[in-house]
């Protein structure tokens, strides 16, 4: 991911050293596609009049992320996105001290650099970051909205604007931790779900460029494997995933090609689960 | 292996319901008996395909309810015209959805199940069904317990036992011990015949001697190799066995084993070479559509914090905060011209796991007790055998899965499930869900031929050897304080080559007191359930590893 930082801040020549902070502000151009499924908008949009927190549940790949993009557009916000992972420290939201000859200088970290400029902190799979990293966005989730930058020994109050999003997947397998009570209870929730069959068709449709007809089929897939009764997968298809599959299809390749290479031996590395799945996915397919 | 296997997952979206899939037995035709499709054996692929998907199709729009079928029983020929109008019309309503269906191009005479019973009861003619329609068999279809074809409720994905009904108390074979006096005489290995015991056994009810007797240990037989021995303490090694067969040498296909030695509580020496102990693959066929494990969260949790830790890396080329330290000699060696690489941050990294765990599973016939809510003591293990070996796996350690059970001191035998070079996939986790209880338990030769397993292959610094069982030895001239000594010994030689061992009773009516004077009080707990465990596993794996004298570097940072 490509890192941007606005040629406003003071620092900015430092900042190719941020590497862990994939962060990226959401240019001002066309607006995202996303179709409202429930009164998911209204609520963010009543949530950042307010300035407050909003945490995003949901599946992996239901839009969790393109929501967010969309709402800042919306809204005519910034952007930063930050992924959580394993190792993401404290510093590297808030900043830390770099050496330039033989000075040091400080250099903001993604959230310091969102509350001053007033733009919308994403902070994308939360719970896979540590607990204790998580804690530094408290003070800016509840009354206070500041953030005491202890390195520097100074606060930075929130600007105007400034908005705090965190996304999680709750039924993620491979996470250790659960998001920590406090955090949460500071935040507005806003539970998304994979959309229904018509909705999902349209939005498979239009990110892929595919056929409404070929959508269909797709979604008819995707519904199909997520409610097999006693399913062996842990994860069930996402709508990023039929995306995928639709984008393979615009480009050429057939149907039931990009099927399986999108849909079947990515959810399973199991041999007799892809080939039982692969035998289920042909017989949605239109027969030859 | 079987090809059918692949339908399942096509049938089980068709039903609505999970649903297995099996080849008949040869010259048989499809049919189902409400939970499996048997596809006719030998078939190709697309003929076995369009016959579980009709057959499926039939259970999923619930063609084949009970209150239909009874009307079919001892009729043939109404079923099979009930087949030929049902079939056509499920898989022409099934063509809407699904193109495979409507590439068969049938079309539908009825609109419901009873129009097309009332039209096969009739006299109109009706066309013949193809033959892969199949067969409808209202025998089998009734025979079946309805409740299988149930989907899961909550209940049944939880570890969870509900208090039920003891309706078979009386069945209880825990009589006390004095009553099985007479019935040792006839284990001993000197009266020879197994299936004399057997039969005694069975007419009397097997039981054990909790007495300080010996069973049948001090009996000499006349085989025992005379040995001499430097000390009474002094541990034979085990002897390695080499299977060497015309074709196939076993080491190529995952099968070793050795001989044991055995402590002799009474005449307080080893008996070398007592013991053969053979480990191989377990490599059944299993459906994949038993794969389910339960996750326990909060056993993964608490797991997750063994081993774990933050350890400051001072003078690193990255991090998160400056090394003061590394900072000040940089400047000194600046002003004194000379330039050296900027190390200068300070950082906290975790520590890897290094924890190596081999879960041996009891699957003696003992296991299969009932508890009071008809789940036997054998589910409750290999319940938890699953969820354990999942959440370690997930944590990154080194976990392997055996299953021990021994017909007399000849045959102790250790399945492996999953080894440690394998994954536990799902061909892995259904064969240990389908794996039977029977035999005994020779627990002392189990653990030392497991203990081999885990030194050999774990290749991590921490090893805990974790025992699913009741903790109750018994086998051949194996009972008692005998066999409980052994097992004791057993684990002491683990204790001394650096292994911790750890038992977990699961299930019901564990025998603490034994427990306690196999393993020790530190190193067992028993609950009806895992996940009764679950919130004090960490303590119950730390206060195991712990106890060893060994150096346990990760596990003190927690």
């Amino acid at each position: 991911m490509a890192l941007s930082f606005p040629k406003s801040s003071p620092l900015s020549e430092g900042s190719e050293l941020l590497i862990n902070s994939h962060s990226s502000a959401q240019s001002h151009g066309a607006a995202p596609f996303y179709r409202a499924v429930g009164d998911e908008v209204d609520i963010f949009r009543a949530a950042a009049r307010r300035g407050l927190p909003v945490l995003l549940k949901g599946p992996t790949g239901c839009g969790k992320t393109r929501f967010v993009e969309a709402m800042a557009h919306d809204l005519g916000r910034e952007l930063i996105t930050v992924a959580g992972h394993e190792d993401m420290t404290s510093a590297d939201l808030v900043g830390r001290f770099l050496l330039r000859g033989t000075e040091t200088v400080w250099v903001d970290g993604p959230l310091t650099r969102a509350v001053r400029d007033g733009a919308i902190f994403y902070l994308d799979e939360v719970v896979e970051a540590r607990q204790d990293t998580t804690v530094v966005i408290h003070p800016l989730a509840d009354h206070r909205r500041e953030l005491p930058v202890d390195r520097l020994g100074t606060t930075v109050p929130a600007a105007q604007g400034f908005q705090l999003v965190i996304s999680y997947n709750p039924g993620y397998q491979s996470v250790l931790k659960n998001l920590k009570e406090s955090t949460r209870q500071r935040f507005v929730a806003i539970e998304l779900d994979f959309p229904p069959a018509e909705t999902e068709t349209e939005v498979v449709a239009h990110e892929a460029g595919v056929d409404a007809e070929t959508a269909r089929t797709l979604v008819r897939i995707g519904n199909a494997i997520r409610n097999l009764d006693g399913s062996p997968l842990r994860e069930v298809s996402s709508t990023r995933m039929l995306i995928l599959a639709g984008e393979l299809v615009a480009e050429g390749i057939t149907l039931r090609g990009a099927v399986h290479s999108a849909i079947v031996a990515v959810l399973s590395d199991d041999h007799d689960v892809v080939q039982a799945l692969g035998e289920l996915v042909d017989s949605l397919l239109p027969q030859p | 292996m079987t090809r059918p296997e692949r339908f399942r997952l096509l049938a089980t979206f068709v039903a609505g319901k999970s649903i297995d899939i099996a080849e008949a037995t040869p010259g048989d035709v499809a049919h189902t008996n409400g939970h499996i499709v048997f596809v006719s054996a030998g078939k190709p692929l697309a003929e076995q395909r369009r016959e579980a998907l009709v057959q499926s199709a039939l259970l999923g729009a619930g063609s084949l309810d009970r209150h239909l079928v009874k009307v079919l029983r001892g009729r043939p020929a109404v079923a099979r015209r009930y087949l030929a109008v049902e079939g056509r019309r499920v898989l022409a309503e099934l063509a809407r959805e699904l193109p495979l269906a409507a590439g068969l191009g049938l079309a539908a005479q009825t609109s419901s199940a009873a129009e097309s019973l009332e039209i096969a009861r009739g006299r109109t003619p009706v066309d013949a069904a193809p033959h892969w329609f199949g067969v409808i068999k209202p025998s089998r279809l009734l025979d079946s317990p309805t409740e299988s074809g149930l989907r899961a409720a909550d209940s049944d994905l939880q570890l969870r036992v509900a208090a039920g009904s003891s309706e078979d108390e009386e069945d209880d074979d825990d009589e006390r011990a004095d009553e099985s006096k007479i019935l040792k005489l006839f284990e001993t290995p000197l009266m020879g015949s197994r299936t004399l015991s057997e039969l005694l056994a069975k007419m009397f009810g097997s039981s054990r001697s909790q007495s300080d007797n010996p069973a049948g240990a001090e009996l000499q037989v006349g085989s025992i190799r005379r040995a001499k021995q430097i000390g009474p303490h002094a541990r034979p090694l085990p002897t390695r066995i080499r299977f060497t067969d015309d074709s196939k040498p076993g080491a190529a296909v995952g099968v070793s084993g050795a001989l044991y030695p055995e402590w002799d509580v009474f005449n307080n020496h080893y008996r070398p070479d007592w013991c053969r102990v053979i480990d191989f693959p377990l490599g059944v066929a299993a459906d994949v559509s038993a794969a389910g494990v339960t996750r326990d969260d909060v056993l993964r949790r608490r797991l997750s914090r063994i081993g774990l830790g933050l350890k400051v890396l001072r003078g690193r080329a990255d991090g998160d905060e400056l090394d003061i330290e590394a900072l000040i000699d940089l400047v000194v060696d600046l002003r004194s011209g000379y330039s050296p690489p900027e190390h200068v941050y300070a950082e906290r990294r975790k520590l890897q796991r290094n924890l190596g765990v081999l879960i041996l599973l009891d699957v003696s016939g003992s296991a299969t007790d009932i508890d009071p809510a008809g789940v036997a003591l054998h589910d409750h293990q290999r319940r938890a055998a699953a969820t354990l070996t999942v959440t370690l796996e997930e944590l990154g350690d080194r976990v392997a899965v055996y299953a021990f059970r021994s017909h007399g001191r000849h045959a102790v035998h250790l399945a492996a499930i999953k080894t440690f070079e394998q994954r536990f996939g799902a061909v892995g986790r259904a064969r240990l869900n389908q794996i039977q209880p029977s035999g005994y338990t020779r627990l002392g030769a189990a653990i030392r031929g497991a203990g081999e397993i885990l030194k050999a292959q774990a290749g991590t610094p921490n090893r805990l050897l974790l025992v699913l069982s009741d903790g109750f030895p018994y086998d051949d001239g194996y009972e008692g304080r005998y066999a409980e000594a052994d097992s004791h010994r057993a684990l002491d030689e683990l204790r001394a080559d650096g292994l911790a061992s750890l038992c977990l009773s699961v299930g019901p009516g564990a025998d603490t007191a034994a427990l306690d004077r196999v393993f020790g009080s530190a190193s067992y707990a028993s609950a009806a359930t895992l996940s009764e465990l679950s919130p004090r596993m960490d303590e119950l794996f730390l206060s195991s590893l712990r106890e060893l004298a060994a150096p346990t570097p990760a596990i003190s940072a927690r």
